[in-house]
């Protein structure tokens, strides 16, 4: 179902990409959590904004990459000319998109959790202050699962798009607009929520509000729930994406 | 061995091809001749299976290639006319690559091809020269000796030194029995290797012709100047191909295939003549007169 070699140079070519990533998202949380002047924005600016717009730049950029860009400039011939299936092909690059998102919130989650380990923050602080107690490892881990399933179904999206078109003009594009519009309808939206009239009705136009981690530090279960929508979401869309790239003809 | 049946796929303002049917027999080499734009990439993509016939079969060794490509792909090695390769390899990553997912080790074979090409696999594949990455895709094509073989203008990007050494080494592959389908627009190459060579125009298969028939001239061309209006006129009663005639200087130009000879030497018989001019056609002048129907033709306008 999966070819090693293919997803090995998968992983290669987008080595780069991922792992500036990844350090910046870790870097930046590592930052807030620790300097007093940033840290009670950890929340509002960090878990509310950058866990989506650094790893929706990654995922726009990938998963292009993976397909719709190696089908534009050929390169998918040389992958094709062995006995591969393109079955194999899209399921191989679907799971290192995916896997490529679990091992980033994977690396971000471990450093969160040790910084707050060395640096525990109160609720309060945070600016919830109806809350006791400190921000524990649990509330990270779940906040860190609720955004990675919302960052899987934006990638999903992508991919779908990059396994459509023949050509990254359009694929780009189209994958261009849904995150730009998912992560700006996000911002919007949770001014919306600090208090701006309005504001809020924006997270009906964005996947991003069902990454919930307000409902993970108030303890319901709500966050739980969203993640439905996006799985089925990213379900739907990495099966289209597949389905359309195995019926397709391929100009290469 | 390889079967294109009535393959047909348009893909409007009259690129595409249509209604290609060949086949290359084991063991033999057929030549696919034609410019830029006529069809050839197409057809081979169909081989290829990256596209499917909107009408007709394409087939390998008897599985269709539409539907069977990745096990078509266990006998067939394919030089894309594109030396786009994957990104973020060295040339040693890009052999180890392929060799993973032909699922083969095949070293030494990749060691001969490296050293009879000369190519150092070090190094990014992005800053390699185009001959270099072409050299690349000929080891990853040929390492697994594949029965079949789908070479889209092989040589181009190759200096001339290797473009010989790369004919010399399609010799010997078909010396080994491969069966090849040679796309290609240098009549050199396509002259110096093919059993049959077929020329596609427009999307469409216009001749096909042996390597037996160009070794002995295609077409011959005979112009002859009468010396007496009478025996001009009588001439171009005859039966023959008359393509070409000017009342002035009492010239023809007739197109006499080998069958014809005799009823040419009777048409001539008994005639005075003032010259006479045989002239063989090449591949190179036969394919012209498919792609240049206005030029100028061995001496005739072959319209």
């Amino acid at each position: 179902m999966i070819s090693l070699p293919l997803l090995k140079q998968s992983m290669k070519s987008n080595a780069v990409m991922w792992g500036s990533m990844t350090g910046v998202m870790s870097l930046l949380c590592v930052q807030f959590s620790m300097l007093d002047m940033t840290r009670s924005m950890l929340f509002t600016i960090f878990y509310g904004m950058m866990t989506t717009i650094l790893p929706g730049i990654y995922v726009l950029v990938t998963a292009n990459k993976l397909i719709s860009s190696q089908v534009d400039r050929g390169s998918m011939a040389y992958i094709l000319a062995t006995p591969t299936k393109r079955t194999t092909v899209v399921v191989t690059q679907a799971v290192y998109l995916i896997g490529s998102l679990i091992s980033m919130f994977g690396v971000l989650t471990l450093s969160h959790l040790a910084t707050n380990a060395a640096k525990p923050i109160a609720l309060g602080e945070l600016g919830y202050t109806m809350l006791a107690g400190d921000l524990t490892g649990k509330m990270i881990l779940q906040v860190n699962l609720s955004a990675l399933m919302v960052n899987i179904a934006l990638a999903a999206v992508c991919f779908m798009f990059s396994g459509i078109f023949n050509s990254t003009k359009y694929s780009i594009g189209l994958s261009g607009t849904f995150i730009g519009v998912s992560i700006l309808a996000n911002m919007l939206a949770m001014f919306g929520n600090l208090g701006v009239d309005g504001l809020d009705k924006f997270k009906y136009l964005t996947v991003c509000s069902f990454y919930d981690y307000q409902s993970v530090l108030f303890a319901d279960n709500d966050w739980i729930t969203k993640m439905i929508f996006p799985a089925l979401i990213a379900a739907a869309a990495y099966t289209a994406g597949s389905i359309a790239f195995n019926k397709k003809d391929l100009p290469l | 061995m390889i079967k294109v049946n009535d393959l047909t796929h348009d893909y409007g303002h009259n690129r595409g091809v249509f209604d290609v049917t060949f086949e290359v027999s084991p063991g033999e080499t057929l030549g696919f001749l034609g410019p830029n734009g006529a069809g050839k990439s197409t057809t081979m993509r169909h081989l290829m299976g990256f596209s499917k016939p909107q009408r007709g079969s394409v087939s390998i060794a008897g599985l269709d290639c539409t539907d069977k490509s990745s096990e078509i792909m266990k006998k067939v090695g394919y030089l894309p006319g594109e030396v786009a390769l994957p990104d973020g390899l060295d040339g040693y990553g890009f052999i180890k690559m392929m060799q993973g997912m032909r699922k083969t080790k095949n070293d030494e074979n990749v060691k001969a091809l490296l050293e009879r090409f000369r190519l150092d696999p070090k190094g990014n594949v992005k800053r390699m020269s185009i001959g270099e990455k072409r050299k690349l895709a000929v080891v990853a094509a040929f390492m697994d000796d594949p029965d079949v073989l789908l070479l889209d203008e092989p040589t181009s990007g190759l200096d001339p030194l290797m473009q010989e050494e790369f004919i010399a080494f399609i010799r010997e592959q078909k010396k080994k029995g491969r069966t090849i389908l040679l796309s290609s627009h240098i009549f050199s190459e396509v002259e110096a290797l093919c059993d049959r060579i077929a020329i596609i125009k427009e999307g469409r298969l216009v001749s096909t012709v042996t390597a037996a028939e160009i070794a002995h001239g295609l077409h011959n061309i005979m112009t002859v100047s009468f010396e007496s209006k009478k025996d001009y006129d009588a001439f171009l009663t005859s039966p023959l191909d008359v393509r070409e005639h000017d009342k002035k200087s009492l010239k023809c130009s007739v197109v006499v295939d080998d069958e014809q000879i005799n009823d040419f030497i009777n048409a001539v018989s008994g005639k005075r003549i003032k010259s006479f001019d045989e002239h063989s056609v090449t591949l190179e002048e036969y394919f012209m007169h498919y792609y240049k129907t206005d030029k100028k033709f061995g001496g005739m306008s072959y319209a």
